[in-house]
């Protein structure tokens, strides 16, 4: 009974470590700002890492499919549940972020840029 | 006579429930840190398949960002200076379709530069819509 109790603790444990939205391994550094909001939902997460390589939920995507992509994971989500979070390395060049902000635009998202607090060291 | 018997009886508290415990609380910490909330700032976009008006573009605060320098409606602006100005430029602006200013950034425009000005602009009221440059193939035979 007992070995059972631990084999189903577990099996919960590596399912909450296997976050679908995993983009643990990107190395970036957010730029600061003041007076930031804070948000918990994301229907997706974009990242631009500091090679200015492009990923989606932690996956690597061209700039070309990623509205596509997107649109196919907000679906029909209503407004104000279509919050996509975008994390862009502090020295990435508009080249890189301002094509993502448009097709983030087009996929209908409400785009959320994850930046650190200014005021924290 | 009467043997009395001294029973000790060793009570041990019971050790298997202790890794049922420790499990949950990581569990618990695992949980709360899946959870943390990020930071950031929410950006409204129109939507790209809008047509812009163009005589009413015209009349919408334009903002060209490069990496040395912020330059509003023509005039360079340092960024404080650009934080106070575009408050006064979108006070001025009573419907909210005025309040829309079109920011165009040169390629090397940095992120953090171009998140600071977007922060003075959403700070000031106003909505950003990017302008972004023109790609044109052109066919060499």
């Amino acid at each position: 009974m007992a070995m059972g109790d631990i084999a189903f603790l577990l099996l919960i444990f590596f399912v909450i470590l296997a976050r679908v939205q995993d983009d643990s391994h990107i190395i970036w550094e957010p730029a600061k700002l003041h007076n930031l909001e804070q948000s918990k939902n994301a229907k997706a997460s974009v990242a631009i890492d500091a090679d200015n390589k492009l990923y989606l939920n932690g996956k690597p995507i061209g700039v070309t499919n990623l509205a596509g992509e997107i649109s196919e994971i907000l679906g029909e989500a209503p407004a104000g549940k279509r919050t996509v979070f975008l994390k862009v390395h502090k020295h990435a060049t508009a080249t890189y972020f301002e094509p993502v902000i448009e097709a983030i635009s087009e996929a209908g998202g409400d785009l959320m840029h994850v930046l650190e607090d200014a005021r924290m060291k | 006579m009467k043997i009395r018997r001294r029973n000790k009886l060793l009570v041990e508290s019971p050790a298997s429930a202790t890794s049922d415990i420790a499990f949950i609380l990581i569990i618990f910490f695992l949980v709360c840190a899946s959870v943390q909330p990020e930071d950031g700032q929410k950006q409204s976009l129109p939507k790209s398949e809008d047509q812009p008006d163009k005589k009413q573009q015209s009349e919408n605060p334009e903002v060209a960002i490069s990496r040395t320098s912020i330059i509003l409606n023509g005039n360079p602006l340092k960024p404080q200076q650009f934080r106070t100005e575009i408050k006064k430029v979108l006070a001025q602006k009573k419907r909210e379709v005025d309040k829309v200013v079109v920011v165009k950034s040169k390629p090397d425009t940095p992120y953090e530069i171009w998140i600071e000005t977007a922060g003075y602009i959403k700070e000031a009221g106003g909505i950003i819509t990017l302008q972004l440059e023109e790609q044109q193939t052109e066919m060499v035979n």
